[in-house]
């Protein structure tokens, strides 16, 4: 009998199709039982009266917030620890990221939360923390962002596309939402939209769950 | 998961689960119990002339490691959920779990906090260790905007160490401006007063309280609008949040362009409502910090 290990195991190592197979096969198990069945879970991605719609200036001020990387020092989910939730406010639930395409939730906190960021703070204090955080925050590493000031929310590419692309994915923007929107976000600084963004952020939890 | 799609999902993590399990114990049991292999039938590749895989077994004692780890994830999913909507025989979930650290948080501290809801405030001040808490308590909630040390900065947010109290400096007035939050309300001038009236104000109001304001050309202005607010001397309105602008102190600065900008845009500086934020003993023991 020949040591079927060995067999197996010399098979593999000499067919690269096989062990490129094999090995698909072997990490989407994970996959398999973890996120196949939750894509069919309804609670996930039905809206409720949690879930906020992001406004044409909001969502503009998202993508600012993508396109800075806000996302690699900040993460965006309050998880379930009594630490968190006293430092933060309420756990982040599900429901309240139904809009989110692509959600925000990052991997890492270089600097906090920021989550339940919307009303911690005044406006004033955003715009002076974002254009130099070291005027706020004497020992900050968070990098400055001074030109979002000077740049225009409107160079952030067609925002009527954008609603109609996210409509298409269910976001339910109605055809005026979407015909007002460039005249909602004209004249304003992409520092303005981000810190309207940043103010809304976390605000749609329910009562009940506060 | 509490909430399975549906007993379809529920049965296909359960099986996939089952099966990768059994896989890998045959895996690993068939690898351990297989006749030790015979070296000379096994066709080695040979590299760099001598250098030649060998054809020994694991060492044992990885065997029972795997092994104490298979035993682990059988009581494990006895125990905890794991096999689709079963939730374990110890009913865990994360909620739960939380409501639980809460519920021996407050069975902790609910009698403490109570009591220092109600202490007197020399008491809180004579108490090193609760004078502690409430530094912390700033540092968490108000130095972000007030300075670490509560000192003020960025021209918005006001010093809360000096004896000058834009909204009133006695505790019950502290307590109602952290509860409530306080928004400064001055509208623009530049409407009402003119380029010209807004420089000739401005320049009174340096003046303010110094022989030289009698007969100034703002003088009239400001008595026909500013002291509504700011009071018939100019010494500010701590009802309204207007404030003294004969001191030395300001919140926006006083250089001639500062209060021509103060005058032209108006002010609305906003201190946040934490009445929701905090509780009563938190509030407590921040009015006796910053009235120490
Ligand atoms: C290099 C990492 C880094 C990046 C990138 C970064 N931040 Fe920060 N951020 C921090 C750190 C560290 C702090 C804590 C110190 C402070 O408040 O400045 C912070 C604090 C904050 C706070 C205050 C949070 C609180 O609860 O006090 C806000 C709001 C914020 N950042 C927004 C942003 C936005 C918006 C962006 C993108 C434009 C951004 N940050 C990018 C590191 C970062
Ligand atoms: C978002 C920034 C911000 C935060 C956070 C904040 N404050 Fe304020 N606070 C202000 C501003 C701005 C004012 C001035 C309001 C005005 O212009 O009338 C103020 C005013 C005050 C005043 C009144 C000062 C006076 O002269 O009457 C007190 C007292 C005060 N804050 C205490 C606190 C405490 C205690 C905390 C923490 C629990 C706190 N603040 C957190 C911005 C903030
Ligand atoms: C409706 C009441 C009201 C009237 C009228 C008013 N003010 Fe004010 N003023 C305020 C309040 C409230 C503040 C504080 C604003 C804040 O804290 O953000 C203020 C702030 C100021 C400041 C800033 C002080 C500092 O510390 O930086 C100046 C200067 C000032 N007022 C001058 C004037 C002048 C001059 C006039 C008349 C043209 C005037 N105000 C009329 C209510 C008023």
């Amino acid at each position: 009998m020949k040591y079927h290990g060995v067999t197996l195991h010399r098979k593999l190592e000499n067919n690269i199709g096989l062990l490129i197979f094999g090995i698909l096969f072997i990490s989407s198990i994970g996959g398999l039982v973890q996120v196949l069945p939750s894509i069919f879970q309804e609670s996930l991605k039905t809206a409720t009266e949690n879930s906020h719609l992001y406004s044409a200036v909001e969502l503009t001020g998202r993508d600012v917030y993508i396109r800075e990387g806000c996302h690699v020092c900040h993460s965006q989910q309050i998880r379930p620890l009594l630490a968190e939730v006293e430092r933060y406010g309420p756990y982040s639930r599900a429901d309240e990221f139904v809009y989110d395409r692509p959600f925000m939730w990052g991997s890492k906190r270089t600097g906090p939360d920021l989550h339940r960021i919307g009303g911690k703070y005044s406006d004033d204090w955003h715009r002076v923390h974002l254009i130099d955080p070291r005027s706020v925050i004497n020992n900050s590493i968070m990098p400055a962002y001074p030109w979002l000031a000077e740049w225009e929310a409107t160079d952030l590419g067609d925002i009527q596309k954008k609603m109609s692309v996210l409509r298409i994915l269910g976001h339910p923007y109605t055809d005026e939402e979407i015909a007002a929107a460039p005249e909602e976000i004209a004249g304003l600084s992409q520092l303005d939209a981000l810190i309207i963004y940043l103010q809304v952020l976390g605000t749609g939890l329910a009562e009940e769950y506060r | 998961m509490a909430d399975m799609p549906n007993d379809f999902w529920s049965g296909w993590i359960i099986l996939i689960t089952l099966i990768s399990f059994i896989g890998l114990v045959w895996l690993v049991v068939s690898v351990y119990t297989a006749a030790p292999p015979n070296d000379a039938e096994v066709d080695h590749t040979t590299w760099d002339d001598n250098l030649k895989e060998g054809m020994n077994q694991a060492p044992l004692w990885w065997f029972w490691m795997i092994f104490a780890m298979m035993v682990f994830s059988v009581f494990y999913l006895m125990l905890y959920p794991g096999m689709g909507s079963f939730k374990g025989a110890f009913q865990w979930s994360q909620g739960g779990q939380i409501e639980e650290r809460y519920r021996v948080f407050n069975d902790e501290f609910t009698e403490l906090r109570a009591e220092i809801a109600v202490m007197p405030l020399t008491e809180i001040q004579a108490d090193a260790a609760l004078m502690g808490s409430a530094s912390d308590l700033f540092s968490q909630n108000c130095s972000a905007c007030h300075g670490y040390q509560g000192q003020g900065q960025a021209n918005l947010f006001p010093n809360l160490n000096d004896d000058i109290w834009q909204w009133g400096g006695s505790p019950e007035n502290i307590e109602l401006t952290l509860r409530n939050g306080r928004i400064g309300v001055m509208a623009s001038w530049e409407a009402l007063l003119g380029q010209e009236g807004v420089t000739n104000v401005a320049n009174y109001v340096l003046l303010l309280g110094s022989p030289e304001a009698e007969g100034h050309p703002g003088q009239a202005r400001f008595n026909q609008i500013c002291i509504a607010c700011h009071g018939i001397e100019g010494t500010g309105n701590p009802l309204l949040g207007a404030p003294d602008l004969t001191d030395d102190d300001w919140l926006y600065g006083n250089d001639l362009d500062t209060l021509r900008e103060t005058l032209r845009g108006g002010r609305n500086g906003q201190m946040p409502a934490f009445g929701d934020k905090l509780d009563n003993a938190q509030i407590r023991l921040l009015v006796a910090w910053l009235t120490r």
